[in-house]
């Protein structure tokens, strides 16, 4: 029988998601520790390496922050589809898609002030994404292919085609890598922090999650898309057109993770570079889902994996444990996270044993 | 000129069979799992966990038949990742089997380093030696496009036909069809529903991972970095198109291993990055334009109220 | 001799009731919905258990965990919705779970063989190689008791077997019935209909409320209405009725609506009007047409072959169109269709209303203050118990929950509103409260079509009262015309009013 006072408020649901979140990362990271140790080297070590350099200098600092820009992009477009319950794989190549249009708009149309050159790159950037996602959303619509396929065949698609591009018709003379030509002064982001990676592309993220969680919470649209995915049948019922809305809101999403690849070209590289990705698509589920699914909770979620990441160069650096480690400690929090009911369970396997522990002192015996 | 001509086709052909066999057997092995209701998205990892633990077991005791064992085993315990998560976790079996997949694309580069102390690829091992007796290759034309393939491909046929026999010709197999068409059909009449399904998934793993082991271990002896590319999803794609059955699949297979094939000859001629895109787009076109697959068993993804 | 006797189950759904079934009898289990008969069955074939009492059978007292240890003792039960595999031939279906054969492969000439003898013997009349899904519903139905007879059931159950079939289809299930009692069978028939009932049982047993009531009826004795009158019969509830007075135009037109679905006509050619001001009622057991009847006046359904109007206007297309034109929708089924049950009191509160201008800007963004101040002030007004307007649905009882819907359908001033089943699942205190809105919005000049189930709503609420039964409006009366018993009659497939004693 349900009670009509139960002390709930609007934040109940945030609460637990951010305990849920918070346990799968401690678990995640335990998990990977044995994993360390069981492979024969020091969990300690690794991640002293690792979390020792986010905090101890400024550039620590601006590098984590830089690492955790891209997966800020990537993490807010699969959080995004997912609220109208599509799954977007396809970050990866939506994120090539856009570095090359934002890579090409940078470098050949030139003679434009960089106020003008800027959000030029990021629009079309944010257009070539959308287009991409947009057509497989148009397919699982109206044929019900599955999106999850469609955007893996086109990561494999569009990086083979825009590697094609970098190594064929748009390579510059004399280059030795798969690359494009350099982009023009006027379309380059602003350092915030000099001589590191750290540009106003993170301003211009934070930026999107604000205006991507205000259309989720404040907007008609936003209210649409919240209703589509969580009771399809009921947003029929209400008039709501829920093909408009998955197919723009997925639309959304590929078009915002092809602005987080704008943003590595017009902001770090300054020019497409073939592999220029080190799985930054992917690893915008992982953030995704740390974040519970909400374009807010994408930054700190990225911050947190972007410690992670960015403690990889220390680890190579300093240490001989492989870097791998932290993408097998990624995919963990999508696997902890996606499982609420294994991690409740995990817990009161814990509580059992301590609370049995205390009791059982005197006993000395061994606790299950 | 003739002679010429033939020993292109032969060639073609000898290396369109070699392309097969990793999509069928992780094709068949989807199709056991679509069949007990489980959705087969995790194809993918199950295929890259035995493509690399395969090449480590024949490195570790020199056998490739051991490797070949490694890579099954492998494949059916990333399997059971999926199988938990979605079967008594209830988790969404698209997630789940990406889970999978993701889990596989970070620990296998992980296992390279830590195994090997390189990182990319792995050591060589012995892999399978052609099977290729004199008898065989006396057979013309059919001869020596069977002559160049290894025993697994004889392996592969012979489970095709196999699966089949299983599926459609056995007390079990017809069980484990009833739990993937209508799972409170087959609970009411006192079939273990969640075993069949672990049984559906735990035979994805092992085709799959067999599959990924003639990949690495059966072709190249090596492991490369990212070895599949992306061979699970198509043969998520060619079993759902092969209506889930060994038979369809191997047809599904033939064609994408057909056009696999052509592309070590196009490769001179256009740009290789566009040449390895073909297969892609035909698995796109054919998700997005071809007739719809056959349907898929109508209890995929339900579960049964405990 | 006795097969089973005294179950006594204790469970607030069965009170104390004993039951016995002899051999190669046909007994009808008769009662209203919601009386126990699928409770009882339930405990006999082994999906639940009594809270007390106990079964035998023959002589020997058992305890059936599963069913599957039931249809080894021979007890098989057919139930309402098939449990059958489309895609599957009828051999297959049959054989699954018991196949013939030796070394793990099944011998599937044999089993053909067997299924074909079975079908022989009792002159069913299918080909057992046909897939299921290529079958009529009768025919699928029948596999479904070649199923219990392949396992050499002595008892079966069916439950509700005929709600699905043509009349052809039903007489043809009782050829095939009375055959199996021939053989020995003992059959048990779980049902509501009357005319059924007196046309192939031996027995009758009535439940009402849990309560066993008779178990020993002779059909032959009896007529239509004495059987309506022990299963309906509680006193006639004097609730005070409030009649319109203020009944106005034709406000909502419905002529020539036919919905067909699976080959059948669900829906048949069915024409009505609603008068601003009254309220038309639709009483019928669920199942016979309403779902699609509902789904057609919402926008939910396209239908071609249906002729709408409010006020004279011709309303078309989508459900968004629907709402705009102001025929407002209280949902059969709040939590699948009518709610988002993660969603918050106030959210809920504008679905399907949330781009009218007091909810939203010319922007598009939402007007938080005035959602939540009307979020406030319709949870008052409809007296929705919950700590404040944040709360989610899905914390709310089910009264409640519906008091949401009803705010919200009926606070936007509609012209037309269809009502399905505002109170089920819901509290006496909430019932009432929701009969009393629909009352006063009734007297503000709204056209109200009211769908239900529950005779009593229906009854006290209508201005006039329709009976639907199999997709047809067989009956247009004012309430009071006509007795409960006779109500239960047209409901259940009784055709004329006027009964032999």
């Amino acid at each position: 029988m349900r009670l009509d006072n139960l002390k709930s408020s609007k934040y109940s649901n945030m609460r637990s998601s951010v305990v849920n979140s918070f346990f799968a990362l401690v678990f995640s990271l335990v998990l990977g520790a044995v994993f360390i140790w069981v492979t024969g080297y020091s969990p300690f070590e690794t991640y002293k390496a690792i979390f020792g350099l986010s905090f101890s200098t400024i550039k620590g600092f601006a590098l984590t922050l830089s690492q955790a820009t891209p997966l800020m992009f990537t993490g807010i477009a699969f959080a995004l589809a997912y609220k109208v319950k599509m799954i977007n794989t396809g970050a990866e190549g939506q994120l090539y898609a856009g570095a090359m249009a934002a890579a090409l708009v940078g470098a050949y149309v030139t003679n434009l002030p960089g106020i003008v050159h800027i959000p030029l790159a990021l629009l079309v950037a944010f257009i070539a994404g959308g287009i991409i996602a947009g057509l497989v959303a148009i397919a699982r619509v109206y044929t019900g292919a599955s999106e999850i396929i469609l955007t893996l065949m086109l990561n494999n698609v569009i990086i083979l085609f825009t590697s094609y591009l970098a190594n064929g018709p748009l390579k510059p003379e004399g280059s030795g890598v798969g690359q494009t030509e350099r982009i023009a002064d006027s379309a380059r982001l602003m350092r915030l922090v000099p001589q590191t990676q750290l540009t106003i592309a993170l301003l211009i993220v934070i930026a999107v999650a604000i205006i991507i969680q205000f259309m989720l919470d404040r907007t008609v649209f936003g209210y649409e898309l919240k209703v589509t995915g969580n009771n399809r049948r009921a947003a029929e019922v209400a008039g709501i057109n829920v093909s408009k809305i998955s197919i723009l809101t997925f639309a959304l999403s590929g078009a915002i993770a092809g602005m987080g690849g704008a943003a590595m070209v017009l902001g770090v590289n300054y020019r497409f570079i073939e592999g220029f990705s080190s799985g930054y698509g992917f690893a915008g589920i992982s953030i995704a889902a740390l974040a519970a699914y909400s374009p807010f909770g994408v930054i700190p979620a990225a911050f947190l994996i972007g410690i992670l990441r960015a403690g990889t160069i220390t680890l190579s650096r300093t240490t001989s444990i492989p870097i791998e480690f932290v993408d097998v400690i990624q995919v963990l929090v999508i696997i902890f996270v996606a499982a609420p009911t294994m991690i409740r369970q995990i817990l009161n396997i814990f509580k059992r044993i301590t609370g049995k522990k205390k009791k059982n002192e005197i006993a000395g015996g061994e606790v299950q | 000129m003739i002679d010429f001509d033939t020993g292109l086709v032969i060639s073609i052909l000898a290396s369109t069979l070699r392309r097969t066999v990793p999509l069928l057997l992780a094709a068949t092995g989807g199709a056991f799992s679509m069949r007990s209701g489980v959705i087969d998205l995790g194809l993918e990892g199950m295929m890259l966990a035995g493509s690399f633990f395969s090449v480590m077991g024949a490195w570790m005791t020199g056998s490739p038949w051991i490797g070949l064992l490694f890579g099954v085993v492998f494949g059916i315990i990333f399997s059971m990742l999926h199988a938990v998560m979605h079967i008594n976790y209830k988790v969404n079996g698209s997630i789940s089997g990406m889970a999978v997949n993701l889990l596989a694309a970070a620990m296998t580069p992980l296992l390279l380093t830590i195994v090997y102390g390189l990182s990319g690829k792995s050591e060589i091992v012995t892999s399978f030696s052609n099977f290729d007796p004199e008898w065989l290759m006396g057979i013309p034309f059919l001869g020596p496009i069977l002559g160049s393939q290894n025993v697994i491909f004889f392996i592969a046929m012979a489970l095709v036909i196999i699966s089949w026999i299983f599926m459609f010709k056995t007390t079990l197999g017809l069980r484990m069809r009833m739990v993937g068409e209508n799972p409170h059909a087959a609970s009411a009449v006192g079939l273990n529903v969640k075993a069949y399904k672990y049984f559906g998934v735990a035979m994805s793993g092992a085709l799959a991972g067999l599959g990924g082991a003639y990949l690495s271990l059966g072709q190249m002896g090596m492991f490369v970095k990212d070895m599949t590319a992306g061979r699970g999803y198509i043969a998520v794609v060619i079993n759902a198109f092969g209506r889930y059955n060994p038979f369809g699949a191997l047809a599904g297979s033939a064609f994408f291993g057909f056009f696999d094939a052509l592309q070590t000859i196009f490769q001179s001629v256009f740009p290789s990055q566009l040449v390895m895109m073909t297969p892609y787009v035909v698995t796109i076109l054919v998700i997005v334009f071809g007739l719809k697959g056959g349907r898929s068993p109508a209890g995929t993804g339900k579960h049964v109220e405990e | 001799m006795e097969k089973i006797t005294k179950i006594y189950p204790g469970t607030v759904a069965l009170d104390k009731v004993d039951f016995f079934l002899n051999d190669g009898e046909i007994l009808s289990l008769l009662g209203e919905n919601g009386a126990g008969k699928s409770t009882l069955m339930k405990i006999l074939y082994g999906l639940t258990d009594p809270t007390s009492g106990e079964v035998y059978y023959h002589g020997e007292k058992i305890n059936f965990r599963r069913p599957v240890d039931a249809i080894e003792k021979g007890i098989c039960m057919v139930h309402q919705h098939f449990m059958l595999v489309p895609a599957f031939t009828v051999t297959e279906n049959i054989i699954a779970g018991s196949e013939p054969g030796k070394n793990g492969f099944v011998d599937m000439r044999r089993a053909r063989k067997e299924v074909r003898d079975l079908i022989s013997q009792f002159k069913f009349n299918i080909d057992p190689d046909t897939k299921v899904e290529n079958l009529s519903v009768g025919e699928q139905q029948r596999v479904e008791i070649l199923k219990v007879l392949y396992r050499k059931a002595d008892v079966i159950i069916l439950d509700e077997p005929t709600a699905v079939l043509t009349p052809q289809e039903v007489d043809d299930l009782f050829v095939i019935l009375r055959r199996l009692r021939a053989e020995g069978k003992s059959i048990i028939i779980i049902t509501h209909k009357l005319k059924e009932t007196i046309a192939l049982a031996d027995r009758v047993m009535i439940l009402r409320d849990g309560k066993l009531i008779r178990d020993d009826v002779d059909p032959s004795k009896v007529s239509t209405n004495q059987l309506s009158e022990m299963m309906v019969g509680r006193e006639v509830d004097l609730q005070e009725r409030r009649p319109a007075k203020n009944i106005g135009d034709v406000s909502l037109h419905v002529k020539g609506l036919t919905v067909e679905e699976d080959g059948k006509k669900k829906v048949n050619n069915v024409s009505f009007d609603v008068k601003a001001g009254e309220i038309l009622g639709i009483a019928g057991v669920e199942g016979n047409g309403q779902t699609q009847l509902i789904e057609a006046l919402t926008g939910m359904r396209r239908v071609d072959s249906m002729e709408l109007l409010l006020n004279g206007e011709k309303i078309t297309g989508t459900s968004d169109r629907f709402l705009r034109a102001g025929i407002a929708h209280v949902p059969e089924d709040r939590l699948s269709m009518g709610l988002v049950k993660e969603m918050s009191i106030k959210e809920n509160m504008i679905l399907g209303y949330h781009r009218e201008d007091d909810c939203c800007d010319r922007r598009g963004v939402l007007k938080r203050k005035e959602i939540n101040d009307k979020g406030n002030r319709l949870k008052d007004q409809f007296l929705v118990k919950a700590p404040n307007v944040d709360a989610k649905i899905d914390e709310l009882s089910g009264g409640n929950q519906q008091k949401v819907v009803i705010a919200r359908a009926f606070s936007h001033n509609p012209k037309a509103i269809i009502i399905a089943h505002p109170t089920r699942g819901v509290d006496i205190g909430a019932m009432e409260y929701i009969h009393q809105q629909m009352i006063e919005l009734r007297d503000k000049g709204a056209a109200i079509l009211l769908i239900s189930a529950d005779l009593d709503e229906v009854k006290t609420l209508s201005d006039r009262l329709l009976i639907m039964f199999e997709g047809e409006i067989v009956s247009e009366t004012m309430p009071g015309e006509l007795t409960d018993i006779e109500m239960g009659l047209l409901m259940t497939g009784g055709h004329s009013m006027i009964e032999e004693e």
